[in-house]
């Protein structure tokens, strides 16, 4: 019962935010890896991004600009280079890849840096694939660069914009002095180009047994730990929650609304 | 199968406190059931629900495959996670309809999108990313599908947010939502990784 009153109120600011900004329905597209400012968001790698957390497929503006909010307000955030967007480390050849909501009859992809055009790709009007990645060169810059990628759709006036901040050449975030002569100017920005703060930092655990080191377990495998959502559970691992004991039944790294429930018998068994 | 676990694990649990080894603590654990939907409903429920058992039958293909591809453990246990959840989620969406005596899926309409200027990606477009995508390549193909799968599954919630009646179902559409969200947050991280 508590669990059913819960979800609604949870999700009214969640709702009420994405009703404010309007129609949803033209969300379409944007650039998930590198991550853009708009995935950044939605990722919540970058926090108090507004309503673009909730739609991070919605930039769409009329064509021509060079920004990264596609010149809308609500998204005016995009655009803001006070920032500090994290800065992913990249190499001089890399792969964009798309999140693509709907396809739409697309006429080019635009790649930018500085306002000079660094790749583009035409498709003459096609409806692009379920998903869509470009191979682009960024051989000729280094250091920290922010990218202007822009999605021009076939058969409206409109376009789907992402920024992308990278740093360019070299894996680490302070590759050639030279490169970087003022480091001390952007604190932020390297440092946390590869945060450790994702799902996917998390040391991955040994793959095999579960009773390896207790000392060195995600606090969730202590038993009678109450549930936490952003925490990896292993088969086995138990928790209390609502006052009750479950056992894992499946690893997964914990969600609110997997928490225990009718809807997650399968994750987690009553002990 | 899961609900046979279940009961063998409430009646051993019941066996235990008839034994007497414990205290009379507050009795017996309630295995929950099924949620039942109110009988009052109304067009949009009918639809929202049709559409999300599509959606999610989609979706359950998509992350079967994931598992039998090489992908990495964190991949592996999200998609099995999803797998296991939406199952459940579809087998009350079936039953609420059923329960109403609404057919369980709704044809799909290519042009239901159309409207909204662009076509939608459907589970054969999917399927056929996810299939053609080998190697390191198949597990951003994958993510990448299943982001943009579940931003969809949010846009279909917020038409029940706005135009549901039964309680049950706006519920429902509320826990998509947020379930959804925190998935894609996951996966914005391994793809980005």
């Amino acid at each position: 019962m508590r669990r059913l009153i819960a979800y609604p109120l949870a999700a009214l600011g969640l709702v009420t935010a994405s009703l404010m900004i309007g129609s949803p329905a033209s969300a379409h597209g944007y650039v998930s890896s590198p991550p853009s400012r708009q995935a950044l968001c939605a990722a919540g790698r970058v926090g108090d991004c507004g309503p673009i957390q909730y739609e991070p497929q919605s930039v769409e503006g009329p064509k021509g600009q060079r920004n990264c909010h596609g010149g809308l307000a609500q998204f005016a955030v995009l655009n803001d280079n006070g920032r500090n967007w994290p800065a992913t480390s990249v190499g001089t050849a890399v792969t964009f890849s798309w999140v693509l909501t709907a396809r739409h009859s697309t006429s080019s992809w635009e790649y930018l840096i500085g306002g000079r055009r660094i790749a583009f790709f035409s498709d003459g009007g096609r409806q692009p694939s379920a998903t869509v990645s470009h191979q682009v060169s960024l051989a000729g810059f280094s250091g920290r660069q922010t990218l202007l990628e822009i999605w021009n759709i076939g058969d409206t006036p409109m376009a789907f914009y992402n920024c992308i901040d990278l740093q360019i050449g070299g894996g680490g975030p302070a590759p050639s002095p030279t490169a970087a002569p003022s480091p001390t100017a952007r604190p932020t920005a390297s440092p946390t180009a590869r945060p450790s703060t994702g799902p996917s930092s998390r040391p991955t655990v040994r793959p095999s047994g579960p009773a390896a080191s207790p000392s060195s377990r995600p606090t969730g495998t202590v038993p009678g730990t109450e549930w936490a959502a952003g925490t990896t559970y292993r088969t086995g691992a138990e928790v209390t929650y609502q006052g009750l004991r479950y056992r894992c039944r499946q690893s997964h790294t914990s969600i609110v609304t997997w928490e225990p429930s009718y809807y997650t018998l399968a994750l987690w068994l009553p002990v | 199968m899961r609900r046979i676990g279940f009961a063998l694990a409430a009646a051993a649990l019941t066996l235990l406190a008839a034994c007497g080894t414990a205290a009379p603590e507050p009795v017996a654990y309630q295995p929950p059931g099924p949620p039942r939907a109110d009988a009052t409903f109304n067009a949009t429920d009918v639809m929202f629900l049709q559409m999300m058992v599509t959606h999610h039958t989609q979706g359950l293909e998509m992350v079967k495959l994931a598992r039998t591809r090489q992908t990495s453990e964190e991949v592996a246990m999200l998609a099995g996670a999803i797998e296991v959840t939406q199952t459940t989620e579809l087998e009350v969406m079936r039953g609420w309809l059923n329960s109403w005596g609404e057919p369980v899926s709704a044809g799909h309409d290519p042009n239901a999108h159309a409207s909204h200027g662009g076509l939608p990606i459907t589970g054969a477009d999917e399927m056929a990313a996810l299939r053609a995508a080998t190697g390191a390549r198949f597990q951003t193909t994958f993510l990448n599908l299943l982001i943009g799968h579940q931003h969809n599954a949010v846009e279909m919630a917020r038409t029940e947010t706005d135009g549901g009646a039964n309680p049950q179902v706006k519920d429902l559409a509320n826990r998509i939502t947020l379930s959804r969200d925190e998935q894609i947050k996951q996966m914005l991280a391994l793809v980005a990784a």
